[in-house]
């Protein structure tokens, strides 16, 4: 009895020492930062103000100029269809390319290495890179005139119809690889009896994918596609280097505008308005994400454990 | 179709895919490295110039050598450093990695051994992550600017000490779980208190385990660019920062100093990636997938 409370009293110690700088750090670091903004949203900061604390008291009119702004509406809706549309890029790129290579195969380290290089690139490398790639006279239409025979010359970057599929293309080029590797590790950890036990039956090779493999995948699909999500939610760099939210303004995802309206227009209220309303949506939708990658996650180390 | 057949059809489909994909892989990168060599009238010419007939060392010498003897372009070049910004982004990124994977081993132990966070506070921590940074790094731009922390290494340092912590206690937790607890019975059987059984006997069994996080959050660390672009200015400059300055009001972007520092930033990381490919789907998982 009495050795398991000290053991308990150690434990409480433990805890307090190792959670110390977690709490600390986020108390002196994020915690202002959350209170400025939340002080900005309410009082009009402008850049000819002696400095933030003489702002001025605007009470709710920030929030209710920021939501009838069918810009920002446009931004969300913008962001949100971005990263659906590469989140679901890089999944059926990733996944199928780890369809075609989790068996072992000669070459499978070589094809694996090259693969997951474009995750370890940085980001506004790829920006840059990019930019002279996709140019209306640049290598890709070089490449796509040569290959049909006439004069292919989309403008990759100028036309403001296609500006925002040019980013979630760069988006699966980037992010591919992170599908790919988490589908190749959930392939290989399939149990392998079910999937010969059908084939013994007789069962086609679809069947087997559809009715074997891919139910005893889906925690793991839902992990891949819940945390490509989030992060394509938040991209920035490459959004950024290359369109500044132009043409126009077809690529303004939220990123950008916040960006945007803080440091090009000085609208530092308007954009701390922004912020909240954006963090208390992505709270929402990671609260949701969490639940669902929380009940996921047992059935993965189910899969996992064997 | 005989099964020799099929199996060598399937054989074909597969190759072919798989190197379609690879030319996609490859060709920026080629082209990152094409340009780095190449002088300025073949950087955007029509029809593209995949190799260059008179390669040039010229945008490495001028990048990493400070070479001073360009003038077709004029941009200015006393406002670029890419050796301040090659030691900024050595230091913040070894320093805050150091402390994030440090700091959170010793979480993760606690969680592993001793639920000192519940796996509820354990997916609420993972927003510390997941919430974008851009809704946070303008207040905290003047909050930094307010008590003189803005443009300085140890505001970033403190600020991906913070963002990459779930990574470090999750991907560590991950390992510690895999460890035997008979090992610290035995242990501590012979006498040993906590500290000692967890630098002597845990940290040593995943070590392995602890240099592939310290390398992960390397990676993330090193190109990172929102919050060191907003939070820097001239002295904090990362290098992901400092190739936006490689551009001219009257020319644009100088694409093959671009290129030329581009390989400098991007190789290192290519290296370590691979170095760690193994535990790579761990990381990015949160150690939730953990072959």
């Amino acid at each position: 009895m009495a050795r398991s409370e000290i053991m308990l009293q150690r434990t409480k110690r433990y805890k307090k020492m190792v959670l110390f700088p977690l709490i600390a750090s986020i108390m002196l670091i994020l915690g202002p930062a959350l209170l400025l903004q939340l002080y900005l949203s309410f009082n009009y900061y402008s850049i000819y103000s002696e400095g933030w604390w003489a702002s001025e008291w605007y009470a709710l009119d920030i929030f209710s100029e920021v939501l009838s702004d069918e810009r920002f509406h446009a931004s969300i809706i913008r962001s949100l269809g971005f990263a659906l549309a590469s989140t679901v890029g890089c999944f059926i790129i990733g996944f199928g390319l780890a369809l075609l290579m989790y068996k072992n195969f000669r070459l499978q380290w070589f094809y694996y290495i090259i693969f997951i290089i474009p995750m370890l690139t940085v980001p506004i490398v790829i920006a840059y890179t990019a930019e002279m790639i996709l140019y209306q006279k640049g290598p890709l239409n070089g490449i796509l005139s040569a290959i049909i025979g006439r004069d292919m010359l989309i403008m990759w970057i100028t036309n403001p119809d296609i500006a925002l599929f040019t980013v979630v293309l760069m988006e699966i080029w980037n992010w591919a690889p992170f599908s790919f590797i988490i589908m190749m590790a959930g392939l290989a950890s399939l149990p392998k009896e079910p999937v010969e036990a059908a084939q013994i039956l007789g069962a086609s090779r679809i069947k087997i994918f559809l009715e074997i493999q891919l139910p005893l995948l889906r925690p793991i699909i839902v992990l891949a596609l819940v945390l490509r999500f989030l992060e394509a939610m938040a991209e920035f760099p490459k959004t950024w280097a290359i369109f500044q939210g132009g043409p126009g303004t077809s690529t303004e995802t939220i990123p950008v505008l916040i960006y945007l309206n803080t440091w090009y227009y000085f609208d530092w209220s308007k954009a701390a308005a922004m912020s909240y309303i954006v963090m208390l949506m992505m709270v929402v939708i990671i609260l949701t994400a969490i639940n669902i990658l929380q009940k996921e996650n047992k059935r993965i180390a189910q899969v996992q454990a064997n | 179709m005989t099964k020799t057949q099929k199996q060598n059809f399937d054989n074909v489909v597969r190759y072919t895919l798989l190197t379609i994909w690879l030319v996609i892989v490859l060709f920026p990168l080629f082209w990152i490295v094409a340009t780095s060599f190449k002088p300025d009238k073949d950087w955007l010419a029509w029809p593209p110039v995949y190799w260059s007939e008179e390669p040039t060392m010229s945008n490495y010498e001028n990048v990493w050598g400070g070479a001073m003897e360009h003038t077709e372009t004029q941009y200015t070049q006393s406002v670029q450093k890419p050796f301040t910004a090659l030691r900024n982004s050595t230091i913040i990124s070894f320093i805050s990695t150091f402390l994030s994977v440090s700091f959170g081993a010793f979480i993760a132990y606690g969680v592993s051994r001793y639920k000192v966070l519940s796996e509820t506070r354990m997916f609420q921590l993972l927003m510390l992550r997941m919430v974008p940074p851009i809704v946070l790094v303008g207040p905290l731009s003047l909050y930094y600017t307010t008590i003189g922390l803005i443009d300085s290494l140890t505001g970033l340092i403190a600020i991906y000490f913070i963002t990459t912590l779930p990574y470090a206690v999750w991907m560590t937790k991950s390992f510690i779980d895999e460890v035997p607890i008979e090992l610290e019975q035995a242990a501590e059987i012979m006498g040993a208190n906590r500290w000692t059984i967890i630098t002597e006997v845990v940290f040593p069994v995943i070590r392995s385990g602890l240099l592939a996080t310290f390398l992960f959050i390397l990676i993330l660390t090193w190109s990172e660019y929102l919050v060191a672009f907003i939070l820097s200015k001239t002295d904090a400059v990362t290098l992901p920062v400092e190739l936006a300055k490689y551009e001219g009001s009257s020319e644009g972007r100088v694409y093959g100093r671009q290129a030329a520092l581009s390989v400098g930033i991007t190789i290192p990381l290519i290296i370590v990636g691979i170095t760690i490919r193994k535990h790579l789907a761990r990381g990015f998982s949160f150690g939730m997938i953990r072959k």
